[in-house]
């Protein structure tokens, strides 16, 4: 009995762990960008959920409304005026300029909001719901819920609308999307903007869930990339498995050693299989085009750099 | 100084001349102690900055996970000296052993990784050594450690270690980078298959740095937490350690041996200055390191709009 306990609540909490992977996997899958900043955001979408509730009163699910606008333009305003212009001289120059924005919003959220722990509360947070004799917390199933709504969304407007199929295009092919008419420049800004804004939805996730600190980014970031190796690159259904598989891990290995577990697995999974395991992402469109063209990925990231 | 120098007799001298200085002011205590204090960690972070440096701007391999090799050696010196009551200088020795093992180990899976799929990964692996010394009652879990030593050096000593750390470290990155192996090391970065197909071992090359950089910057940790006299999980395994090395090295310029001087110089009198305004030093570092990226990407020493010109000119 215990057993089933922990996998059922292992898999409501997969919801979680899906939707703080799921701006990452954007990022990394889309904008090939490595946004260290991102734990950052998911913090402070909690804050913003925090604020909003003790200043409108408002539900925390509520101040979503708000909080999904607020990241989505602080992410859309840090990639265009900073890590675009830095992606122009290569990789590595974006990661330190996505790290340095981790550096300062962390110490800015340090000041304004202090040093001490946080938690998001709701009145049904302790809320126990009977189903076949286990106790399931309310708050997971909702928690379940919103991550799947989100994830259901994302995949919809990715699929569906003109901006959704240009974001595709860019990631699979950036010079050629480029000479289609899609401005590659402003579309990877759309998509760090929707990546931070999922944060904002991970930040009250997380929040209702744990208490957090102003220094919670790096461990948020961490689970992030852990649920992105697993489940592939830009890869929305995968990051939702990825998420039950980590869910599983947690619960069945404790709080510090399911930690450990993952960050193992992780290490593990990205020396037996790196390019697998990052270039999943539309795999299949990319393996017809290179045998097509036999294109060097070096060759096409320098398009990618020229393009923009 | 990779680069055909005409002056390299009066630089030398010249260096040498600096070396002997502060060998004297260390052994002799005259600068006073507030003064040898700030010296000591000018030299460990010129130290630390120029081994993250040789990783990231000469090879090529940026690390975000160097303080796993801090934290290590830290916690053997603590371990050494407090739990067995061995004099310190054998935890220092020990701390760069279990560094250069721990190196060689990682190195087997993390140089199969490229690019920023290393540096996430160095990360990981130091936050990963972070939570288990978090867990391990062995280094008394999350309570920290502290350092004993008897009779406990001065500072004036512990400025006099820091000087040969730094001297020796910087000739023997100096010395790697003119032999053959570092005009490999440096074609390994930029072009890795094509200095692969032109004979450089490029495995080889890229393990040999690896390990080296973990060695010295073991043995800066050790100094540090040897004049700190405790270390938390989070003292020692902390982000903010590649923080510093960072901006030290994006502030002076990397890839070359001069810019980590100036940054570290730079960073020590800046984060000092800095820390009246309790809260605000890493925003206003981390800024300033943004837009050196942005706009100033070659850093202070080679102040120049056009970027990697040096590398074609430079031989």
């Amino acid at each position: 009995m215990y057993i089933l306990q922990a996998i059922v609540n292992g898999i409501l909490l997969g919801g979680t762990y899906a939707i703080l992977g799921l701006g990452m996997s954007l990022s990394l899958g889309i904008v090939r960008l490595t946004n260290l900043a991102h734990g950052e955001y998911i913090v402070l979408g909690a804050y913003t959920s925090m604020l909003l509730q003790a200043w409108l009163g408002i539900d925390p699910f509520l101040s979503l409304v708000i909080s999904v606008p607020f990241l989505f333009l602080a992410g859309y305003l840090i990639q265009r005026f900073l890590v675009n212009k830095a992606m122009k001289n290569g990789e590595e120059p974006a990661l330190l300029v996505t790290f340095g924005i981790s550096v300062i919003l962390k110490d800015a959220m340090l000041l304004v909001f202090g040093a001490d722990a946080r938690h998001l509360s709701a009145d049904y947070g302790n809320v126990t719901v009977n189903l076949a004799g286990l106790g399931i917390p309310l708050l997971n199933i909702l928690l379940l819920i919103l991550s799947g709504t989100s994830i259901l969304l994302l995949h919809l407007f990715l699929q569906r609308t003109y901006t959704g199929r240009a974001i595709r295009a860019v990631s699979d092919d950036a010079g050629a999307a480029s000479l289609s008419g899609i401005n590659v420049g402003n579309t990877f800004s759309i998509a760090a903007g929707i990546a931070a804004a999922t944060a904002a939805a991970a930040g009250l996730c997380a929040g209702m869930k744990w208490t957090w600190y102003p220094s919670s980014g790096g461990r948020y970031l961490l689970i992030a990339f852990v649920i992105v190796v697993i489940g592939g690159l830009g890869n929305v259904g995968g990051t939702f498995a990825a998420g039950m598989v980590f869910g599983l891990i947690q619960a069945v290995g404790g709080a510090s050693y399911g930690m450990l577990i993952s960050y193992v697995f992780l290490i593990l999974i990205l020396t037996l299989h790196p390019h697998e395991a990052f270039l999943r992402f539309s795999d299949k469109r990319r393996k017809t085009c290179e045998e097509g063209i036999m294109q060097e990925p070096s060759v096409a990231r320098e398009d990618q750099n020229a393009s923009e | 100084m990779h680069r055909n120098d005409p002056h390299k007799g009066i630089r030398t001298v010249l260096y040498t001349a600096v070396f002997l200085l502060l060998l004297a002011a260390g052994l002799t205590g005259f600068p006073g102690n507030n003064i040898l204090r700030y010296g000591f960690r000018i030299l460990l972070y010129i130290t630390i900055g120029e081994m993250w440096n040789l990783l990231s701007g000469y090879a090529g391999m940026t690390s975000l996970g160097q303080q796993a090799f801090i934290g290590l050696s830290g916690y053997t010196l603590a371990v050494v000296t407090t739990r067995y009551g061995l004099p310190y200088p054998l935890g220092i020795l020990l701390g760069l052993l279990i560094s250069l093992a721990a190196a060689f180990l990682l190195s087997l899976f993390l140089l199969r990784i490229d690019g920023m799929y290393f540096a996430i990964t160095t990360w990981v692996v130091a936050e990963a050594l972070g939570t288990l010394f978090m867990s391990m009652t062995y280094v008394n879990r999350g309570a920290g450690m502290t350092v004993t030593a008897e009779p406990y050096p001065r500072i004036g000593r512990l400025f006099v270690m820091a000087l040969l750390l730094c001297s020796l470290s910087l000739v023997l990155a100096e010395l790697l980078l003119r032999s053959g192996y570092g005009l490999g090391i440096m074609a390994m970065r930029d072009d890795p298959e094509a200095a692969e197909a032109a004979g450089v071992n490029v495995k080889l090359a890229k393990r040999a740095v690896y390990i080296f950089a973990a060695g010295v910057t073991a043995l800066a940790g050790s100094l540090f937490f040897l004049n700190k006299g405790t270390i938390y999980p989070e003292s020692g395994f902390d982000i903010g350690w590649t923080i510093s090395m960072v901006f030290i090295v994006i502030i002076g310029g990397s890839g070359t041996i001069e810019g980590p001087v100036i940054g570290a110089v730079l960073y020590v009198l800046l984060s000092e200055y800095l820390a009246r305004y309790p809260g605000w030093s890493n925003m206003i570092l981390g800024a300033i390191a943004i837009l050196m990226i942005l706009f100033c990407p070659r850093g202070i020493v080679r102040f120049s709009p056009r970027p990697k010109d040096h590398l074609t000119k430079a031989r």
